[in-house]
C-alpha cells in the first residue's frame, strides 16, 4: 500500500518538474536523468506504525491521544525540575538568613523596675554596651529647654525618646568608638575618657570632638515596666 | 486522554500553570511519604519514640 502511494508522489512530482521546466523554456529532460530525488524508494515502515496510523487514508484520530502521552512524560520531569529547583532557591535563600543563635542574640529584654531613678545601667548587646537611663523629672525638663540651635547634631529631646524617663542609647562614643562614663562630664550625662566628649542627659553632643549625638537604637516598651531592645 | 491534552497541554500557558500546582501536590506528596518512609524504618530510635522514657 506504501509503496503504491509513494510511486505515485514520486511520479507525480517528476510530471510536475517537468512541466515547470517546459513553461521556462528549459531542457525537458527531466523525466529522463535518474536523481536521488526522483528515484527514491520510500522505506515501507508499517510494522512499525500503530494500528491507528496504518491505513493513511483514515483520519488520524489518535494524534491527541499520542501527544498527550508525549506531554505527560516531559510534563512530569518538569514537575520534578519544578520541585528541585523550589529545594535548590530555599537552601540558597535560607543560607543568607541569619542563623537562630544570631537571632536570639538580636533582642534584650530589660525589666525596669530594676533601674532606680537617676541611674544609668549598662547592657551588653550585640556585642556593644548599652545604656538605659531612668532620667528624673528635673533632667527631662533641662533637655527639652534645650534650645536646638545651639547643638551641634541638632536633635530634640522628643526625637531621641519614646517615654521621657526611659533613655535608651547605645555606649559607642561616636569620636573614636570609646565607651563612655555614665553621671559625668559639664552636661550631667556622658562623658567619653578618651578624648573629652560630653554628652548631656539625652546622649546629645555637647562638647568636645564627637561629631554625632549616641545612637538611639530600636526600642519599644511592649507593657509597663519591660523594655525591648532590638 | 484527549480532553487532558486540549485542556491542559495545548496551550503553553495552561501547561505551564498544570506544571506548577501539580508541583505543589507532587511536593507534599513526596514530604509526607519520604517522613513516613523514615519514621517507619527508624521506628523505636526517634526521640519522639523514647520521650516517654524520660519525661
Amino acid at each position: 500500500m506504501m509503496k503504491a502511494v509513494s510511486c505515485a508522489y514520486v511520479r507525480a512530482s517528476a510530471q510536475a518538474l517537468s512541466t515547470s521546466l517546459r513553461a521556462s523554456g528549459a531542457a525537458v529532460n527531466a523525466i529522463a536523468t535518474r536523481e536521488a530525488h526522483s528515484d527514491l524508494q520510500v522505506p515501507d515502515f508499517s510494522p512499525y506504525r500503530r494500528d491507528s496510523v496504518k491505513d493513511v487514508r483514515r483520519r488520524n484520530e489518535s494524534a491527541e491521544e499520542r501527544k498527550a502521552f508525549s506531554y505527560m512524560l516531559v510534563g512530569a520531569g518538569a514537575v520534578g525540575g519544578v520541585y528541585a529547583a523550589k529545594g535548590l532557591v530555599n537552601t540558597f535563600l535560607g543560607s543568607m538568613s541569619a542563623s537562630a543563635d544570631v537571632l536570639a542574640m538580636a533582642k534584650i529584654e530589660i525589666k525596669l523596675a530594676d533601674i532606680a531613678e537617676g541611674k544609668s545601667v549598662t547592657f551588653k548587646w550585640r556585642g556593644k554596651p548599652l545604656f538605659i537611663r531612668h532620667r528624673t523629672a528635673s533632667e527631662i525638663e533641662t533637655e527639652r529647654g534645650v534650645p536646638t540651635s545651639t547643638l551641634r547634631d541638632p536633635e530634640t529631646d522628643d526625637q531621641r525618646v519614646i517615654k521621657p524617663e526611659w533613655l535608651v542609647v547605645i555606649g559607642v562614643c561616636t569620636h573614636l568608638g570609646c565607651v563612655p562614663i555614665a553621671n559625668s562630664g559639664d552636661f550631667g550625662g556622658y562623658y567619653c575618657p578618651c578624648h573629652g566628649s560630653h554628652y548631656d542627659a539625652s546622649g546629645r553632643i555637647r562638647k568636645g570632638p564627637a561629631p554625632l549625638n549616641l545612637e538611639v537604637p530600636t526600642h519599644e516598651f511592649p507593657d509597663e515596666g519591660t523594655l525591648i531592645v532590638g | 486522554m484527549k480532553v487532558i491534552y486540549n485542556t491542559l497541554f495545548k496551550r503553553t500557558s495552561a501547561y505551564a500553570v498544570a506544571i506548577m500546582a501539580s508541583a505543589f501536590f507532587f511536593e507534599r506528596a513526596i514530604d509526607v511519604s519520604s517522613n513516613t518512609i523514615y519514621d517507619t524504618i527508624n521506628k523505636g530510635k526517634l526521640w519522639k519514640d523514647i520521650k516517654g522514657k524520660y519525661e
